[in-house]
């Protein structure tokens, strides 16, 4: 709690006693209803986008994307991580600005009204609901490892099923498990970055030749030229979507003009490099067509192939441990994502009620974790990580155009603490760039977004034509 | 963060409490009834701060006595509510706010009665134990209380250690009970090869420094001994008395209020604990208390 807190308290509303200058208060003050307390630091800030991220790039990309691009997958997880700073930036600056649950959601619908509000914020539920979905599928394809490892052979592929059988608990773990967690996120992902350093370094070094036999270098680029590299970037950016659960949560994060774009900025910064490197390390020790065939859980055989069964039990731990926190970090943001857009009144209040003994929303998880265990069943992982990344890049796309929009309005109410660097520069980017991704996606995945996004603007039409939530501050 | 406030010196905290008022005059219709008693820091200067941290939603509630206790204080009654993570903290409040803030204020408005001044925090929260950190530092409290049920206090135990919380333990028992009837009584346990001496003198100089700032010498007691387990001791002799007052132990940088041995001696007790809080920090080693960072 550093000095400068005092210039970014929240003190919405009420007018400042005259003989002073307006009232610095730290701590969201609600008067007549109390106040929030800012428990999150920059650990934990990182931690959470970290979390979120770093179990779908490394543990379940790597061979669907080096089947398709190659060596050059990791310029696909380089872009993605290029689109995200881009966004991260003018993101941290609405967060600070509008430090509220909802995220990407609360500044569309403050910045460009409520119509693309509801169209975002029924499309940010429906967007964490595919990619939870798509963890779990992971998380159900690391828990079939084990029964691989352990030499069991089961008649059918129990991924899809596991998957659905995690979703179902963790739903059931968010409403009725009243311990707190950021905690065991802390730890699972230090433990997580400990594991990939060492297995990666080795890795490294082994691929360069220092040890081991010095492996035949692929050609870089796929046949086809860059086109099948940015598709790959499109598929693989379900990789990054964590970070802007991050700004969800900016109104418990202390110090948040430092803290916020440190934690977003560090966190795509971090995932980013571990991401380049396993697809450099991965591709270096098979072939990339090879890599594709093992599907979902290659970063096992990777493993296998450097330091056998120790090396692959390794990472069958550090799968489970990271698809597990993505799924989970996932279904609690889907619950605030219907929180926020229920608490405008475009969806029934009744969403977002918390139920006093266990102090959940019981209604918003259930509304996430229902659709996900859904979705898993499908079993679809490219098409529920295309679909995720269509409506977030949507959302990453206009939170750009709100951050324009606002400062040319600039009204009273927008004071962020921190401003983005060259903020129209970065943000008309981050748009292009947001937007010319989806254009690599699948028709199929394209669709399916669309296809949300119309029925959430006419659930709109239908439901809330009388709600105006622009600048409501 | 309060010292970066103009209004708020943190080194001297009757101007905290002057400025408290101010700084809550809208927040809660319930000083509009304290100020209507007057300001604090006009009627009595010298009001020891207190902090009474409350659950409110969990149907915790003023135990009997209390309020006659703390009516020479300023209380700061920091209703608070723990909302697991998985809660936005705005989504708790939006539900629970109105009805915790109604509760609080009937709180309050008991405790300004009985003659307290009384300011009204209320908090949703992922961790109590920072928020009551964060409270006890922006209201500068000189003590923390532990709430449970008192008769009229007639008699009050204050654990001395040694010289260092001295200045603190004496202004919150002067400051809350030199206008009462209340007998104090100082209890010393000495250390294994402390000599009695040191001890002695040790109470002397309190007793002095409670007389002067207004207690009457002969509502003063001393005790001296040499337990075993000076917990348990405190414990033991508390259960003659009404009230206890005692330090903050382990001056770490994480403070824990409820940290074992108050927290030990209130549950034997079963009577009001107050825990003296240790002077704060400056500025720079606050921010290295930064909850949500360990």
């Amino acid at each position: 709690m550093g000095p400068d807190d005092a210039t970014k308290r929240d003190d919405r509303g009420d007018p400042a006693p005259p003989d002073q200058p307006a009232p610095a208060v730290e701590h969201d003050r609600d008067r007549g209803e109390g106040e929030l307390e800012r428990t999150i630091g920059l650990v934990g800030g990182l931690a959470i986008g970290i979390g979120t991220m770093i179990g779908a790039g490394i543990f379940v990309f790597p061979g669907l994307a080096a089947e398709s691009a190659g060596p050059a997958a990791s310029l696909s997880f380089a872009i993605g991580a290029v689109v995200a700073l881009l966004v991260a930036l003018p993101l941290s600056e609405l967060a600070t600005a509008m430090p509220r649950s909802g995220g990407g959601y609360f500044f569309i619908s403050r910045g460009l009204g409520t119509g693309p509000g509801a169209v975002i914020g029924i499309g940010l539920w429906l967007g964490l609901v595919f990619a939870s979905a798509f963890y779990l599928v992971g998380l159900g394809s690391y828990a079939g490892q084990v029964f691989a490892e352990a030499g069991i052979s089961l008649p059918v592929d129990p991924a899809v099923p596991l998957g659905v059988a995690f979703g179902v608990a963790l739903t059931v773990l968010s409403v009725f498990g009243t311990e707190n967690t950021a905690s065991l996120q802390n730890a699972i992902v230090i433990v997580l970055l400990v594991i990939l350093t060492l297995f990666l370094s080795y890795g490294s070094l082994d691929a360069l030749g220092v040890f081991g036999t010095e492996s035949t270098p692929e050609r870089f680029l796929p046949p086809g030229g860059m086109v099948p590299v940015l598709r790959t970037a499109a598929l693989v950016f379900t990789s990054y979507l964590g970070f802007a659960q991050v700004a969800t949560v900016a109104g418990d994060i202390t110090d948040p003009s430092r803290n916020l774009p440190l934690a977003m900025v560090g966190s795509v910064l971090v995932v980013g490099a571990f991401y380049v490197v396993t697809i450099f390390v991965a591709t270096s020790a098979f072939g990339s067509a090879r890599l594709g065939g093992f599907g979902e859980t290659a970063m096992v055989e990777v493993a296998r192939a450097f330091v056998g069964l120790p090396g692959a039990l390794a990472i069958v731990v550090a799968g489970l441990l990271a698809t597990f926190s993505s799924a989970n970090a996932s279904i609690l943001s889907a619950s605030r994502a219907v929180y926020a857009v229920s608490r405008d009144d475009l969806l029934p209040t009744s969403a977002s009620r918390l139920n006093l003994r266990y102090g959940t929303p019981h209604v918003a998880l259930g509304m996430a974790g229902g659709p996900i265990v859904v979705l898993a069943a499908t079993g679809q992982v490219e098409l529920l990580a295309e679909v995720a990344s269509v409506l977030h890049l949507v959302m990453y796309g206009l939170v750009c155009v709100a951050l324009i929009q606002l400062r040319r309005e600039s009204p009273e109410w927008y004071t962020p603490s921190f401003r983005c660097p060259a903020g129209f520069l970065v943000a008309g980017l981050g748009t292009l760039a947001s937007l010319s991704l989806i254009a690599f996606m699948q028709p199929a995945s394209i669709g399916v977004g669309a296809a949300v996004m119309v029925a959430a603007y006419a659930w709109y039409r239908y439901y809330a034509t009388d709600v105006e939530l622009k600048g409501a501050f | 963060m309060t010292d970066t406030d103009p209004t708020t010196p943190t080194d001297a905290p009757t101007d905290t409490a002057a400025d408290a008022p101010t700084d809550t005059a809208a927040d809660a219709p319930t000083d509009t009834a304290t100020e209507a008693d007057g300001d604090p820091s006009i009627d009595r200067p010298d009001r020891p701060t207190v902090l009474y941290p409350i659950r409110v939603l969990e149907g915790e509630s003023l135990p009997t006595g209390i309020a006659e206790l703390l009516a020479n204080a300023h209380v700061v009654l920091a209703g608070y509510h723990v909302i697991p993570e998985q809660t936005a903290a705005d989504q708790a409040r939006e539900q629970f706010g109105e009805r915790a803030m109604a509760k609080l204020e009937e709180f309050a408005a008991a405790l300004s009665d009985a003659g307290a001044t009384v300011d009204v925090r209320l908090v949703f929260t992922h961790e109590a134990q920072a928020t009551i950190n964060r409270l006890i530092y922006e209201h500068d409290c000189l003590a923390v209380l532990v709430p449970n049920g008192v008769d009229v206090p007639e008699s009050v135990l204050l654990a001395v250690r040694g010289d260092v919380g001295l200045d603190r333990n004496t202004r919150l028992v002067a400051g809350l009970f030199a206008t009462t009837d209340a007998t104090i009584t100082l209890y010393h346990a000495l250390d294994g090869d402390e000599p009695d001496a040191e001890g002695e003198s040790l109470l002397e100089t309190t007793t002095a420094a409670l007389v002067d700032r207004g207690v009457s010498p002969e509502a003063i007691e001393t005790i001296l001994d040499r337990p075993d387990a000076p917990i348990e001791a405190i414990a033991g002799h508390a259960a003659d008395h009404d009230a206890v007052v005692m330090g903050e132990t382990d001056p770490s940088v994480t403070t824990f209020v409820f940290g074992m041995p108050s927290e030990q001696v209130a549950e034997r007790f079963l009577g009001p604990v107050f825990v003296v809080q240790r002077e704060r920090p400056g500025e720079g080693q606050a921010g290295d208390d930064e909850p949500g960072e360990e």
